[in-house]
Formats: C-alpha cells, structure tokens, sequence
C-alpha cells in the first residue's frame, strides 16, 4: 500500500429523498469491496416516501468499522440543504460535488481547503440524456474521476450494480457516466486526485441488521413469522417473505401488533418455532402478550429494532429508549430474556440463541436492535452455519410421554422448566393459561400454589444463567477507565477504545449482550473500573440505571447521553471521555 | 395410559347458555368421532373464556379480544388439528372486532363460536356492544356477511339444543373440508346478569323453516337478516355458506407442507443458507 493512498474514506451523497442518493453509494461500495475496503453504509432519511432530506453515507476503511467515520471526505451533494447538513463534518481537505442546477452554492461555513467542483448535473441529465435520473451515473463519473480509478474497473461496477436492468437502460447510464468522466477532464482546474488502496481480503457479507436476525431465526429452526409494518423493523417481516418460501416458512402480515403478536404465540404453542418483529409503539402493544408467553409459558422471540420516541417520535432515527419497557414492560412479574446485538453479525448468532433459548426455557425473548443497526449495511465475516446447533428443551413426544404416568404441563421442576407436549401429541391433552394454575393446568388461587408457581417461573432463569450470552470485551482488566454500552454503540465504542488505547489510555469495554438478566459479568466489569462510560442513545441513562439496580457502584458510572436521533461518531465520542478525564 | 388433566367443572352460575353450548360442542365432537389429542380449544377472557377448561381437548386461555389471532397462528402452523375458538359477545364484539373482520376476511380455518349473552357477567353486569339498548346497532350476522371473504355464518341458541349441534357439526365439517372461517354466534343468555331466556323466547327465526331460502346466496342472505332484524327479531341456523378455499389449505394446496410437520435441521439446506450468503457477498 502507497503512503497517498486512503485508508478510510466517508462519503456523503445527499439530496431531496428521490434523488437517488442511495445508488451512488451502493455502486461507490461495489467498487471500493474489489478493492478489499470493508464497507458501513447508512441512511438518514426523513419519515415520507419522497422528498425531505435524505442522505446516503459510505465508510470504506481498510479496518473493519462498526460505525460512520467522523469527517466527510467527498460529498456529492444535489441541493445546498445537503450541503448546509454537512458542512461541519467536512473534512479539511475533503471534495463537496455540487450540483448547480438549481443555483451557485453559498460557501459559507465551508473552510477555504475543501476543493468545489460545480456540476450542472439535472441540466446536463436533461439537455444530452433527456433524463434526470442519470445523475446518478453522471455524478459517479465525477466521482470516480477524483478517485483516480479508470474507466474499465468503473464501468464494471456500473454494469454489476445496473445488472437487473435491460442493456439499453445500462448503455443510457454509461453515456452519463462518461458524460461525467468527460466534464471532470474539461475543467479548467483539476483538484488534486485520490487514491484508492488495493488489497486482498476474505469475501465478506455486507448485510443489516434486520437482515442478519431474520437469516438467524430461519438458520435456527424459525418457520412461522408474523408481522406489521413499522419503520425501521419493516425489512425483518420483508426478508422472511423474501427469503422464506425456500424454507416453506409461514409468514402473515397481520392487521396489527396484537394480531401479530398473537398469531406467532398460537403458533409457538404447535411447536413450532415462531417471531415477530416491530418497533417501539408495535412493541407497546405487544406488552400484554408477552407477559401472557412469559406466565403461559410459551417460546417466543419479538424483535424490537428501536427507533426514537416516544409515542411517534422520529421512526427513521435512531434511539435506545425502550431498555426498560423492554426489560420491565408488560403486567406481572415473569422470566424473559433480552438479548442486545452489537452488530449484523452478531444479530445472526443472536437469532440463533434467542430461538433456541425460547425453547429451553419455554419464555419469552425479545431481540433488542435499534434503527443504526437495524437498518445500516456493515461488512461482516460469512455466517458460522456449522455452528448453528438446535435445542429442543424438554419437549416430549408421544413415545416419550406413553413413559410416563403423568404429564403435567406445568410440573414444578428442579430448573423449573416443564415437560412439554404439542397439541396433535396423543395423551398429553393439557391446558395452556396465563392465569394462574396448579400443574395440571387448572386454574388455581391457592396461595401455597401461586408461590410455588412463580418461585418455579423466576428458577427457568435462576438455573440457567450459564445458557445467556456473554459479553464482548476487549482491554487491559486492570484498566481503571471501562466503556460500556449495547447495540449501536459497539462499532462506536471499539473504535473509540482503539485510539485512546493508541494514546496510551488504559481502557477496556463491555459489550453485554444478555441484557436481561444482568448477567454477573456485566456489574463485576462496572464495579472493576474507577470510572465507567455508560453509553447510550437515551435521555434517561435507562441502561445506567438498569446497572445501578443490579449493584453497580453509583460513583463510578458516568453516564454519557445523546437522543438527537444522531449515531455517536468516534471522534465525538473521544472528545467528550476526553473532557471527562481532564476533570478528573 | 398416562395420566394428564381432566377436564373441571365449569364456573358458570345455574341455568346459563353455556352450559348448552359444552354440552353441544362435545355432542357435536362425539357425532364427528373428533380425537381429543387433535382438538384444540381456545378461548377469550370472560365466563365464556372458560369452556376449554371443561372439555377433553388442548386447550389454551388467551389474552382479551386476542383469541381469533392466537387461533389462527395454530391453525396456520398446524393444519391438522380441530381449532374451536371460543368467547363472548365483549371478547368479540368489543376488544376483538378488529381482530374478528380480519378472521372473515382471511378466512383461515378456524372454528370460532361466540357466546352472545349482552352483557359482561363476569365482571357483573355492564353493558356489552349487543346489550339491549344497543341491539340494532351491532349484529355480527350482518358484519360478517358484509366481507366478500367470509365463508360461513351460523347462529344458533343455547335454548335450541338440536339446532345448536346441528350448528357446530356443520362449523367443524366446513373447517375440515379446508372452505376456512367457520362463524357460529350462540344466544347464550346470562340468567344473572341478563337473563334474555323470555325476551329471546319467539323472536328467533329458523332460517330452514323459510320457504326458498338459499344460504348460499350473499344478498338473500343480507336480505332476511335485515328485514328480520328490523322486526326486531334474528335468523338463526345456517346463515350463509360459500364454497372457498381456506387459507391455510391454499398454502397447502401450493405445495408447502404444514409448518409444523418439517424437519428444521439447518445441515438440511445448507446449500440454501449458503446460497443466501452469496447474495450478500462483497
């Protein structure tokens, strides 16, 4: 690798929702994965089908990366709205593409450095190529043009990106993106051009959130998915339509929450494994049917990618505000898993774990995603399918229960999980309730009876807290600074470790990835530290004090807090542990 | 034989409606040799959200309003089985309506029989969506037939013990025989709280005993139901009928199996795994 060569680029390309910001990027992405970059692509769109600012990033970095880069280094932008967004995260020597169609871009706020190519893109689209929606294949002419990358490699990605399209809409796109090469070479003054490394490295995924846990349920059995459409949890119920088929897997779009919810419950209670997915006003309503799994004792996995509330809130932004709605939501007290992926790759393995647990321990699971996680694209390693092991728990047949002289669907065991015989089993004839019942199903008030009842319920959890996931962590033990945070903070958090780390800050993180119960780990690793960053994408520090209620020592946790619907940056990040320790 | 729950005794006060739709329902079972093991039961919340404790079935006590999704999940995930569904006019009517048009217009196989006695009695005595101040106002009968999807509509009465089997055999053989949404509304008085045994005595009108009346006809239907209601009195007996495909057999009939009975051992589609992977690739 050459010194000049970039080894993490962030690009923008923004405009008014519509303009196609998103295909720019993708086809920018191909490129840069042949050249063995590791890629983080993300949207940050308004709630509407077209129009509002919409913004498409693309972070291609030699170093895997679990987030957005701090500073844009080419923005290509179609509107000075996109522009005006950016203009703070510009990169001191960054490239802002603009589009002048609608006007001369206004300067101002923009550092003298940053070079400015001005590109009459939808007149040009227009006037030779009789159609706006070139553009986009005109811009990545100008684009590829900066990134000193010739015309073949880059045609190449065009053609692999527009493969679905007919051959004379792919021969349109590649006159606009010549149109583009052409314009780049006739300036009068060429910024100076970037280049791109070239490295091998191992095929990867690149892949969302959604679409991991989605691929993790089916890889672990799932075969029934019922769902509701809800920004940003949409794209779990689209994958299993998808996807699905091959897999003879059921899947129901529902009425609403309740209906969906309900639907994957009656379904679970057959045996098979079933989930819903939703989002936090979805997972609101679905409060009382999870209480109602975790008293009936039926497996359940709900996946709840967060966006920020409450009520309506923001659904295109992201957020971390249902952590106690999650863990304490819903009537009564009753054992549930919440399980917190960092990452695409770990919503898979997750997936995976939460199916299997619902079945060991016959309670609820619930996935908790957000929006950044849920929805942004990251290269991660190919899934261990090998790996996926099946847990069945203490389901019985019908050779099995012809044993036994009795079955009772709710006997009070060492572990406190119950035999279990799906309805169509011959002999195990049983009742299923969320009211209270003696074993065999009966509802029952005796006093003597609920304590046994409950005490039973909680020991699924108490007895089995070796089966929850560990955590992920990374550092010296004896550092005295922690880190920690769920889901979307990890790529920030790591990032974030690897360069105070680099600094010669002693530091270490934790990543729980059990969420609920709080695992032992998780508080021994808080109370190690003199100071522990807990940080999270909530105004109420809800995962701090999940901690504080678990035993966490209360000097030692400084919260650190956003709910601006923004994702952390590393850099952002640094400088606020910075500012704390310099206090210190 | 091992031993396993037997069904209790029901919670219902002396002389209420429900007791003649167990007593139908199980007659109807035996009439139809249904296994035990093959049946499922599920009900709402309220006096008649306890009949599947009282029956020789499985049998599953859902949340409020949330038994026709609940029943559907089962049915959809396991074909095979007998789904009854059961509630009361509040379960149906009033939490779970929403939850109700959807089940006609699925039409997935469910058998769902609702208790209508006009009231909450179990938590004494409000008014429920059919309470009698409100009668013309809602009538499931007409709710049903007015989604192009439903498939059949029955209503029989607690106080009509033939017809009322006659009712469940015919609701149980149309979710059999794969047409899908079996909708079988029970007067079911409650001799508490509302006891309609003498204001429903000589209002209901067997719609057998109509000369020409073809159930298979929507409008006939919608027709008689109407002019009868206006005269303040109810059709009873099979209502309408249609020949459809429920939705769970269409999903069989495409050739997918029942959910229920696949073998999930992921080493069986690895090649479909990977090939998925692939579509990820970069």
């Amino acid at each position: 690798m050459r010194a000049n060569q970039l080894t993490d680029l962030n690009v923008m390309v923004a405009g008014q929702g519509g303009d196609g910001s998103l295909t720019v990027t993708s086809i920018l992405g191909e490129l840069l994965a042949r050249r063995g970059y590791h890629l983080y692509m993300s949207r940050n769109v308004a709630s509407r089908i077209k129009g509002g600012h919409a913004a498409a990033m693309m972070r291609g970095s030699l170093e895997q990366r679990g987030c957005q880069g701090d500073n844009i280094d080419i923005l290509l932008a179609f509107d000075q709205e996109a522009v005006d967004m950016a203009a703070s995260r510009m990169a001191a020597n960054g490239v802002i593409i603009f589009d002048t169609s609608d006007g001369d871009l206004n300067r101002e706020g923009l550092a003298d450095s940053i070079d400015i190519i001005e590109v009459p893109f939808g007149r040009f689209a227009v006037r030779d190529l009789r159609r706006n929606l070139f553009k986009n294949s005109l811009s990545f002419g100008v684009l590829s043009s900066i990134l000193s990358i010739d015309e073949d490699e880059a045609i190449n990605c065009l053609r692999h990106s527009f493969q679905r399209l007919p051959e004379d809409a792919i021969v349109a796109n590649i006159n606009a993106f010549d149109s583009g090469r052409k314009f780049f070479s006739e300036l009068p003054q060429q910024p100076d051009l970037r280049m791109l490394a070239n490295v091998e490295r191992e095929k990867h995924l690149l892949i969302t959130g959604n679409e991991a846990v989605a691929f993790g349920f089916l890889a672990a059995g799932g075969r029934f998915f019922a769902g509701y459409p809800i920004t940003p949890a949409t794209e779990v119920l689209e994958w299993v339509q998808k996807y699905g088929s091959r897999f003879n897997v059921q899947v129901t779009q529902a009425e609403d929450e309740l209906a969906a919810v309900n639907m994957a419950l009656g379904a679970a209670m057959t045996g098979v494994r079933a989930m819903t997915a939703t989002s936090g006003p979805g997972f609101a309503l679905m409060q009382e049917t999870i209480s109602h799994a975790g008293s009936a004792e039926i497996p359940l996995v709900v996946v709840n990618c967060q966006r920020a509330g409450p009520s309506t809130g923001m659904p295109t932004k992201t957020e971390q505000s249902d952590i106690n709605m999650m863990v304490f939501g819903a009537n009564g007290d009753f054992p549930r898993i919440v399980l917190a992926p960092g990452g695409p790759h770990d919503c898979f393995d997750l997936a995976v774990q939460a199916t299997n647990l619902a079945q060991q321990l016959q309670c609820p699971v619930i996935l908790a995603l957000d929006q950044m996680i849920g929805q942004d694209s990251t290269t991660v390693e190919p899934f261990n399918l090998e790996a996926v092991v099946l847990q069945h728990g203490k389901r019985v047949d019908a050779a099995t229960l012809q044993e036994m002289t009795e079955y009772r669907r709710y006997e009070i065991t060492d572990d406190g999980v119950s035999p279990w015989a799906v309805p169509g089993t011959p002999g195990g004839e049983s009742l299923v309730t969320g009211n209270e019942r003696n074993e065999w199903g009966l509802v029952s008030s005796n006093p003597e009876n609920r304590r046994n009842m409950v005490d039973k319920r909680q020991r699924k959890l108490d007895s089995n807290l070796h089966l929850l996931p560990r955590g992920n962590s990374q550092g010296d033990a004896d550092a005295e600074i922690g880190l920690l945070g769920i889901g979307m903070q990890l790529g920030v958090i790591e990032e974030v470790w690897q360069r105070l780390s680099a600094q010669g800050v002693r530091i270490k993180f934790l990543q729980p990835r059990t969420l609920w119960p709080v695992l032992d780990e998780t508080i021994e690793f808080t109370n190690s530290c003199k100071r522990v960053y807990v940080i999270e994408h909530n105004q109420a520090a809800q995962l701090a004090h999940l901690l504080l209620g678990e035993g966490a020592n209360k000097a030692g946790i400084k919260s650190i807090l956003k709910y601006d619907g923004q994702p952390f940056g590393a850099g952002e990040l640094c400088a606020k542990i910075q500012q704390e320790e310099a206090g210190q | 034989m091992t031993k396993t729950f037997q069904p209790g005794d029901p919670i219902w006060c002396a002389g209420c409606g429900h007791y003649g739709v167990r007593n139908a329902l199980q007659a109807a079972f035996q009439q139809l040799d249904v296994e035990s093991h093959q049946t499922m039961v599920l009900a709402g919340i309220g006096c008649a959200g306890t009949l599947q404790n009282n029956v020789n079935a499985y049998g599953f006590h859902a949340m409020h309003g949330r038994v026709l999704p609940a029943a559907t999940g089962v049915k959809l995930a396991n074909p095979s089985l007998d789904v009854i569904a059961v509630g009361g006019d509040g379960d149906g009517y009033a939490i779970g309506c929403g939850h109700l048009v959807h089940s006609f217009k699925r039409n997935t196989g469910v058998v769902y029989i609702l208790m209508n006695n006009g009231i909450y009695g179990l938590t004494k005595g409000q008014n429920s969506p059919t309470a009698e101040t409100a009668e013309q106002a809602f009538d499931g009968v007409q709710l049903g037939l007015s989604i192009a999807g439903s498939s059949f509509i029955a209503r029989g009465s607690s106080a009509a013990p033939t017809q009322l089997q006659k009712l469940m055999v015919a609701a149980i053989e149309h979710s059999r025989a794969g047409r899908g949404f079996a909708f079988l509304e029970v007067l079911s008085p409650c001799v508490t709280y509302n006891d309609t045994y003498p204001k429903w005595a000589g209002r209901m009108v067997d719609v057998d005993t109509i000369t020409g009346y073809d159930p298979y006809s929507r409008t006939g239907a919608f027709t008689t139901v109407h002019d009868l209601n206006a005269e303040n009195r109810f059709a009873t007996g099979l209502i309408y009928q249609q020949d459809s495909i429920g939705s769970e057999r269409q999903w069989l009939d495409s050739g997918q199996a029942a959910v229920c009975d696949l073998d999930i051992d992921p080493a069986l589609q690895m090649s479909d795994f990977r090939e998925i992977m692939d579509d990820y690739g970069v």
